[in-house]
């Protein structure tokens, strides 16, 4: 026991008795949230993925420097974290170091924590290069950023020079083992210090490093570096899976008289988690497409934004008068922030701790339709179209299966014996474009001599552009006779070529009772090549880039099949636009965006175009028909479409099948 | 104020229309019914002037068979308070569709205004709105697209031919038939259309307000569908000797010219 022992007993007590206070105020406002979310299956891959994404670090290295630079850092500070423990211990009581677990572990110990301190100032200086230097966009500038690499560099300097000190002072056992502090004592020695001189500045250095790691400690509850406490949490609660549906309402509980948030407390703890594990870094930005195109929309700052709608709440919260916290719309989260969004995912996907940013957005936009009617007044006509004709598009119900005249095409009624029924959506059934792809699949299923059939006039819209825009009672209305209908004719596997009707019919209608084997065109198609049931013959000289629909990559993982079907055409090259795969770039038209009007900003459909014009590819593939109609009309609005064909990958593979 | 609104229910604007096998009406099998577009808008004025009179009451009433119930309904999930439901069979004209409105409107205690679509979109007739007024003895404006409301009286702007605006004062109680333009109708919250599946729908005979098939003064012949549209023809050949054809099919085949 020294002065020491009773001066960190009260520093350490204050600080971490705060930090520990802010934390648990945290810890209530998150479990003031109203919002129900159950995220306790599988624990054990709950348990892999914290192994493979925290403590792996996979997801950061999809940025590799940026990701190096991280793993450095976190990797670092778990080792040195070690040291930390034994620093603030061992100044309780001199003879609780971690010396007994015997000279050699212990030599390595130290040896592996002074490496580390390197590696970590590093990669504080590849985070202050790109800060100060590189200055990428979607990182933005940041106080709170700069004071934490500040922090950081100067815990790592006063454990260099603690050492350094302490070498020259008490010439410990393990001094060569540790090589970058010893070479820097060596360079003190040259103060020719005395030895209680070098004692008092090595005891300085540790109280530095000690009071920077309870500041710390203080500090991190009220900054974005929150996300070292929470980000390997939300990892742990994440959604596990790349196809996932929304969240139903379950209208028949009568108990329940509000839908949707209209407060941010509405929202879940998980929501909450979100917030806390963001720490700005700005890969979701970067890559989307409402932010690209200048809409007021940025996934950073939507979670940042409504992390300080909650603190700005804190009190009310706190207090459970949920009457008193204000709206969740604020100056900073408007309503066309809310509808900006085209839920193309590239968001949740890019982000390295899976934060759900669409699932907030739907829930906002619910509120604002189901119990304000509030929401782009165009969309009004498309929700009335879909209640009384079951299509976006003013067209008549009894027009549906009007496409197919001609081509000799059964309905289920007339034709139940089948391999796969034909799921047309309303672009198929009603969009002339849309329509001639639906042709060429016909045509192809023919070749290939599958048995199928189409419902005709029994098919609807599968609800999706009113789920995403927010009417989940419209969806709901939609979907539940679509899903009896499938029952009544025992239908047990669907091929679509549209993926908005692929992903609702696949992830969304088994929360309804409607569990089917889903396939898209292109993963039909793609196994009728391998069975050698299509063999493409005629060459098509062409370069073709496929431009990714959302629907299909990003929320469904489906990339190689269409891609194999381009291969598959003879004489074809296939050439990538710069954003593909889980970095494509949307065209535009999903989360109900296709039936929005887009007056902000540059038109996401132009510059997904121009993305793809700058491959100089004579052919857009598409699998999406309302792909199919903005880059389209992208081509149009380039005055390109003498150059540049738009097509379906259906359409491509027919004209090479004879 | 007691505010009321005249609503019918009409075949949805995408209806494939078909005539039925005796030719006295249409096909009415899988046809999906809305309420009229002009009605809507009627229905979105009723409830603006109630909502900034404190006290005031929207009641919707429509006539017709008995499917209209759900038409009434749908004005109900907008926010009208009551509902009213005359039955009188399919094949109604406008005197006798605007008569038993007319006897709901008479039996109730107190009327002040009462609002309607400027024509349903059905039959396009443009007439049951004037003939309530009729019936009642009060004035009515028609084509109606801005109303300005003062104590005891309303003054309308209506559309007149050619694109004139022709503004007039009214005192109340009066009619006032809805064009496009006047508002934009509000879509149904779920709270509200929650709400109206719990709300009373009284119904009326034709017995309850006096009127009867001898109140039908149209007496129609049948239903024609208007001659399929023909595809247009492509004139081949020379600048010169496509003029000369499209002269002669205009002369001899149109005879327009």
């Amino acid at each position: 026991m020294t002065w020491q022992t009773f001066l960190l007993l009260g520093v350490a007590g204050a600080a971490f008795g705060l930090s520990g206070y802010r934390m648990i105020t945290l810890f209530r406002l998150m479990r003031a949230h109203r919002g129900r979310d159950s995220r306790l299956s599988e624990i054990s891959a709950r348990l892999g993925t914290v192994l493979v994404n925290v403590i792996g670090q996979r997801t950061l290295f999809r940025k590799p420097m940026a990701g190096i630079m991280h793993a450095m850092i976190f990797w670092g500070f778990l080792i040195i974290t070690v040291g930390t423990i034994e620093q603030l211990l061992s100044t309780l009581n001199a003879s609780w170091s971690f010396e007994f677990i015997g000279h050699t572990p212990y030599s390595a110990l130290v040896f592996v924590q002074d490496v580390f301190t390197l590696l970590v100032l590093c990669g504080v200086a590849y985070a202050a290069y790109r800060r100060f230097v590189v200055r990428p966009e979607y990182l933005g500038q940041s106080r709170d950023a700069n004071l934490i690499l500040l922090f950081t560099a100067s815990l790592m300097v006063s454990i260099f020079l603690m050492n350094g000190f302490f070498i020259l002072s008490r010439q410990p056992f393990f001094a060569e083992s540790m090589p970058l502090s010893h070479a820097l004592s060596r360079l003190l020695g040259l103060l020719g210090l005395s030895g209680d001189a070098n004692e008092a500045l090595g005891t300085l250095f540790k109280w530095v490093h000690m009071i920077i790691v309870l500041g710390f400690a203080v500090y991190i509850p009220g900054s974005k570096h929150l996300h070292v406490v929470a980000a390997g949490p939300n990892t742990f609660f994440r959604t596990l899976r790349r196809e996932k549906g929304m969240k139903p309402i379950r209208f028949e509980d009568e108990s329940v008289t509000q839908y949707g948030a209209a407060k941010i407390t509405d929202l879940s703890w998980k929501d909450t988690l979100d917030y806390y594990s963001c720490t700005e870094c700005g890969r979701c930005q970067e890559l989307c497409p409402a932010w690209n195109t200048q809409k007021p929309l940025s996934p950073k700052n939507l979670i940042s934004d409504l992390k300080h709608n909650l603190f700005n709440n804190k009190k009310s919260v706190l207090a459970g008068k949920h009457d008193d916290v204000g709206h969740v719309l604020d100056a900073h989260v408007t309503e066309d922030v809310i509808w900006a969004c085209t839920s193309c995912r590239a968001c949740e996907i890019a982000c390295p701790v899976f934060i759900e940013h669409t699932d907030k957005i739907y829930e906002i936009r619910r509120n604002l339709v189901l119990m304000e009617s509030r929401f782009p007044t165009e969309v009004q006509a498309v929700f009335k179209n879909m209640e009384t004709n079951g299509t976006p598009w003013a067209f008549a119900a009894a027009d549906r299966g009007a496409w197919a005249e001609g081509l000799n095409v059964p309905t289920l009624a007339d034709s139940p014996d089948i391999d796969v029924l034909l799921w047309v959506g309303c672009a198929g059934s009603y969009d002339d474009r849309n329509k001639k792809v639906l042709r060429s699949f016909v045509s192809l299923l023919k070749k290939a001599g599958v048995r199928f059939s189409i419902l005709g006039s029994e098919e609807q819209c599968t609800g999706d552009p009113a789920r995403r825009i927010g009417n989940e009672y419209l969806f709901q209305s939609l979907a539940q006779p679509t899903i009896e209908t499938l029952k009544r004719y025992s239908v047990k596997r669907i091929v679509t070529a549209c993926p908005h009707c692929f992903n609702t019919l696949k992830n969304e209608y088994k929360d309804f009772g409607g569990s089917f084997e889903v396939f898209h065109h292109s993963q039909f198609i793609a196994k009728l090549l391998v069975e050698g049931r299509i063999k493409p013959a005629k060459s098509i000289e062409e370069t073709i880039t496929f431009h990714d629909s959302c629907y299909l990559g990003r929320w469904n993982n489906v990339y190689t099949e269409p891609r194999s079907i381009l291969q598959a055409l003879p004489s074809a090259k296939l050439v990538e636009m710069k954003n593909n795969h889980d970095k494509s770039f949307c065209c535009g038209a999903g989360g109900g965006r296709m039936w929005m009007e887009e007056t902000q900003g540059k038109r996401i459909n132009i510059s997904r175009t121009e993305q793809a014009l700058e491959t100089r590819a004579g052919i857009v593939a598409s699998s999406c028909p309302f792909c199919m109609t903005m880059v389209s009309d992208g081509v149009k609005a380039k005055e390109m479409q003498d150059k540049v064909k738009v097509m379906d990958i259906a359409e491509l593979l027919d004209q090479a099948t004879p | 104020m007691n505010i009321y609104v005249c609503i019918k229910q009409v075949p949805d604007t995408e209806t494939k229309i078909k005539i039925n096998a005796d030719k006295s009406g249409i096909d009415t099998a899988g046809i999906k019914w809305i309420l009229s577009p002009y009605d809507e808008f009627a229905v979105e004025e009723s409830l603006r002037l109630r909502d900034k009179n404190p006290g005031s009451s929207v009641t919707v009433i429509s006539a017709g068979p008995a499917r209209v119930v759900d038409t009434v309904r749908t004005a109900l999930a907008m926010g009208a308070d009551h509902g009213v439901h005359v039955e009188i069979p399919e094949t109604a004209d406008s005197h006798l569709a605007a008569k038993a409105l007319a006897g709901a409107l008479k039996k109730e205690p107190q009327v002040d205004i009462v609002f309607a679509g400027k024509e349903a979109i059905d039959d396009g007739a443009a007439q049951v709105g004037q003939l309530v007024a009729a019936l009642m003895g009060i004035p009515a404006a028609t084509v109606v697209m801005g109303i300005e409301y003062a104590a005891g009286s309303v003054k309308c702007r209506r559309e007149v031919e050619g694109g004139a605006i022709e503004n007039l004062t009214l005192p109340l109680p009066a009619m006032i038939t809805a064009h496009k333009g006047l508002n934009e109708p509000r879509y149904a919250s779920l709270p509200n259309i929650m709400k109206a599946k719990k709300k009373e729908v009284k119904s009326l005979s034709m017995a309850d307000v006096g009127v009867s098939e001898g109140d039908r003064k149209l007496k129609l012949k049948n239903f024609e569908l208007p001659p399929p549209k023909q595809a247009g023809r492509l004139i081949p050949g020379e600048p010169a000797q496509q003029a000369a054809e499209l002269v002669r099919a205009l002369h001899t085949e149109a005879k327009v010219v």
